[in-house]
Formats: structure tokens, sequence, C-alpha cells
């Protein structure tokens, strides 16, 4: 079943185009994470998906409604989206209780969840004194108040140490357990890879692919880093085998899907003095790179890292 | 609605702003009536303190703290943009005219209750004092009864039109400065040298519902309850309008 529905999405602010004709979804009970980069567009289509920023064109729905005609919205979506949004003044249980009032929900609520995201001994304190991370865990503990089945969260793990980090992949990975939905943007794929089940990325606005993580992994390829004072020899005896190559410079050549074993016998037969030779598996990240910045190549640029 | 209107006022209840804000317009209201009744009858204080326009300008001393009552409106909206709890606010209600509407009637009541208190202290200060100068006040006439009362709403109407104000610039600085050089500066430079122009100000009104601007030349105080009356109207308005059509990002 599907929980989150994006249709067509698009926003335009003057010339500029932040989020250009975005189709996906989020199924029931999986943790998608949602991923570009810096300036991508993902804040702005998640504050459209929440009714917050009025869409150019295109629509959006979460448990098959617009978010504006959710009967107690709180109920139904936490979201998370930015770590300042607190009256720095106030003290983290007041920030909560005024969101039970508003929201129609019991004040007990409030100690439930500072307890369930460790910060029930510092709730008597201002918001003022607290950290980034502290931050991000009451902004968390104020989308859980309503119980809700949907979460959405936009770059939570900024500011998170790396217990924090830790801990929020398995709080999310157990929230999703419970057949329950949660959208996760960050611009780092390593942040999230660990506890999503799919991934939307988008790069300039546009959706650039939604698979399961497993696909994508599997797209990613692995490849042979060769340093020879006959770079342009190798390369045509690879060819000559059907290993695809390209060669980087003057004295080295990358060869792409193949082992260091066929590189050497491709070598040997053409009688081609070899230096360096480095196996390399281009990881997600590097390939979440190319994808989200076509005009760079990883694979060639990886390898003379 | 009602949880709306609780949670307003429970967001002013748990930060510090509204105490000071509150001390600082019951501070002036005193020191307004103290002065009035200090000065009345000298050459540049206004009528004598036995005449009944005298005694009006002392009891309008109730009304001294309206100024920062409109900034408590301000702040109430602005505020949210300023720290960005709009967003968590407009999640939990994305009709976002109801929170407008929320805002305009927590800032009411807390503009009103801060009226009432001030009334109390002008009394309070005004009453002993010239009852020891053997001047006789009967705070239920004509004079002084309606004096408190148009304070009272003078001082309500500026809670609401703060709330517009605070929808209209989000900045809350910038809101801040510009509606009280408008109110103590604009409006009172018009008032006095070009009241046919000032008395259609909305602190030309307020001053006349108020009968705090003991000048000829103001609306009668129907008139000015009107005017001031479509004034808060026009800027709670407009505010809504403006508050559901922004982005809030």
């Amino acid at each position: 079943m599907t929980s989150i529905q994006i249709n067509g999405l698009t926003k335009r602010f003057g010339n500029v185009v932040a989020v250009d004709n975005l189709n996906f979804e989020v199924a029931q009970g999986s943790v998608t994470g949602f991923l570009g980069p810096n300036g991508a567009g993902k804040t702005t289509t998640l504050r459209m998906l929440l009714g917050l920023v009025e869409p150019t064109a295109g629509s959006s729905t979460i448990a098959g409604k617009p978010y504006r005609e959710l009967v107690d919205p709180f109920r139904h979506v936490g979201a998370v989206l930015e770590s300042t949004s607190f009256h720095p003044g106030r003290r983290a249980r007041d920030h909560l209780r005024v969101l039970c009032v508003a929201a129609g929900l019991t004040v007990s609520r409030v100690d439930q969840v500072l307890d369930e995201v460790g910060l029930a001994d510092v709730g008597d304190r201002r918001v003022k004194g607290f950290s980034l991370g502290m931050r991000q865990r009451l902004g968390l503990a104020a989308a859980l108040l309503g119980e809700p089945e949907v979460l959405i969260l936009d770059e939570p793990a900024n500011g998170l140490d790396p217990e924090g980090v830790h801990w929020l992949r398995k709080f999310l990975r157990t929230y999703a357990d419970q057949g329950r939905s949660v959208l996760v943007s960050s611009h780092l794929l390593a942040e999230i890879a660990q506890t999503v089940d799919d991934v939307v990325i988008i790069a300039k606005g546009r959706l650039v692919t939604q698979s399961s993580l497993a696909d994508l992994a599997d797209r990613t390829k692995p490849g042979v880093w060769v340093r020879t004072p006959q770079a342009q020899v190798l390369r045509d005896a690879l060819a000559a085998k059907g290993i695809a190559a390209e060669v980087q410079s003057a004295e080295s050549v990358v060869a792409l899907e193949t082992t260091t074993e066929a590189v050497g016998i491709a070598a040997a037969g053409a009688g081609v003095v070899i230096f360096e030779m480095t196996a390399k598996h281009f990881d997600l990240e590097e390939f979440f790179l190319e994808l989200t910045t076509p005009t760079t190549n990883p694979i060639t640029e990886g390898a003379s890292r | 609605m009602k949880n709306l209107i609780y949670a307003e006022l429970l967001k002013l209840r748990t930060t510090r702003m509204i105490y000071g804000l509150a001390l600082a317009a019951l501070a002036l209201v005193g020191i307004s009536a103290i002065s009035a009744i200090s000065v009345a009858g000298n050459s540049r204080g206004g009528p004598a303190l036995n005449t009944a326009a005298g005694i009006r300008n002392v009891i309008a001393a109730g009304s001294a703290g309206s100024t920062l009552v409109l900034v408590i409106g301000i702040l109430i909206m602005a505020g949210e943009f300023r720290h960005n709890t709009a967003t968590s606010t407009f999640l939990i209600s994305p009709h976002r005219g109801r929170v407008v509407a929320a805002k305009l009637a927590a800032s009411a009541l807390v503009g009103g209750a801060l009226a009432l208190l001030s009334s109390a202290l002008t009394l309070a200060v005004a009453l002993p004092w010239l009852a020891a100068k053997h001047i006789h006040v009967d705070i239920f006439s004509h004079n002084v009864g309606l004096v408190l009362l148009g304070g009272i709403a003078a001082t309500t109407i500026y809670a609401t039109v703060g709330v517009g104000v605070g929808s209209l610039i989000r900045n809350q600085m910038a809101a801040v400065i510009i509606a009280l050089a408008w109110v103590s500066i604009v409006d009172s430079l018009l008032v006095t040298f070009a009241h046919e122009i000032g008395k259609w100000t909305p602190g030309g009104a307020a001053g006349a519902l108020a009968n705090r601007v003991a000048g000829d030349g103001l609306l009668p105080m129907w008139g000015g309850a009107l005017l001031f009356v479509a004034y808060g109207v026009a800027f709670a308005a407009a505010g809504t309008r403006f508050t559901i059509r922004r982005d809030v990002s």
C-alpha cells in the first residue's frame, strides 16, 4: 500500500525551477531515503507535501489525501523540518505542551515522547541551552506526539554525534517495522544506507531514480586501475578482448567491470609493462555522486584519488 | 478552535516576553497617571483638575500602555516567523485562517486583560490622590466611565491590529519599529499639526476613542470607535489573507 504519493510536483521561484515534475511514492511499512545534493529541491518537495508551500503544479497525498485535507493531520503525519524551529526562551516540555494543546492531544504524551527520544532529564531546560543534536531529538519528540503512521524527516542526522546517528537508525528501523512509513531526506547516502529499504534520488529538482537499495547496489561496478607507460596500447588490448577501458592520463588506464586477472592476462598478451594495478569497488556513495552530478565520472575520478 | 486559542495563550505564558511587556505597559500607565495629575492646571499641562476635561485627562492615562499591547500583538504573529515555529503551528492546523483567528482572539484577550489592569491602576493612583485634593470623582459618571471603557476598547483593538501588522511584516524587528514609529511619531505629528488628516489615522481614531489626545479636531468618540474598529478589522483581514497565501519556508 502506498502511504505517500507525489504526482508531477513542480515549484518555480521566479525563473528558478526548484522542483521539476517530480513523481515518486513511498510504500507503507518502509523507510525511504530521499536523496540529493544540497539545493536539489528536497526541502521544497517536503514542504509542498506538508502543505506549507503551494506547488506551481502537481499534487501530493499522504494516506490518500492532500495534507491540508487530513482530519487531525498531527495524528497521521509527524514531521521534523528544521532543527531551529523552537522559541529559544521556552522550556522543552512547554514547547511540547503547546503542540499537544493545539492538536487536542492528551498532555501526558509529553513525558512519553521526551522519554522515547532520551530527553527526559532536560525537559525543564530552556531550548536556547540545547545542542544541535538535542534540538533534533526535541523535533523528533514533537513529531511523535500524535503517534503518526507516517514520519517525514528532513536531514535528521545533521548535528547528531555518531551515537546519535546510530540511535536514529535503530529508531527509524523499529518504527517502520511496526508497519509505519518513514521518508527521510539526506545529502549523504552513507548516512542512511544502513537504514533505508528504498531510495528516491533527485538532482536539480528532477527525479534521477527510484529503486530499492538492493537494486541500487547491484548497479555499482567493480573496476581495475592500472599504472603503465603504455596506456594506449593496454587500452586497445583490453578493447580487443571486449573489456571497456579508458585512458586516464599518459600513465594510467581504468578498466571497467573486470578483474585484475583479466587485465593481467590481456597485458601479458600485448607485452605491456605494468607498474601498479589495483582492484577498486566503486561504492554506493560514488555511484550516488555519479547519478547526481552527471558531468563527472566517478569511476575514473575515484581511481585517480 | 478553542484548542488553538488555549495553545496561543500557553505560548504566551511559557516565555518571559509577555511578562516584561506587561510590566512595562503598567509602568507606563502609572507614570502617565502621576504626571497627568502633577502637571494639570499648569500652562502646559492642560485643563485644571477641578474641570471635567481635567479629570478625563487623568483617567485617559489608563490607555497609555496601548502601544506596548500593539507590540504584544505583533510578537504573537511575527514571533512565529522569527523563531520558525510557524512550521509546526501550520502543520498542526493547515487551516491557517483558524490559526490567525486564534491569535487575534488570544491577543485581544491578553490586551483586554492588560487594559482592565491598567484602568484599575489608574484609578488606584488617581482616586486617593484626587480625594486628598478634595476633588470627588464618580467612576460611574459619564465623564469617567466612558473614558475608561474607551481606553479598554482602544487597547484591545490595538492588540488585534498588532497581529495584523505582524502578519504583513514578518520581520519581527522591522514590524515593531515600523508600528511604533507610525503610531508614536507619524500619527502624533499628523494629529498635532495636520489634524484634518490626523484624525483619520489609526492613532487619531484610537485617540478619539480613548480620549487620550486632548485636542480639538479629533473625531467624536463614537466616530473614533467606528473608525478604529474598521482599522482593526482591515488589519486582521489583510493579515489573514496574506498568511493563508504565503509559502512557509
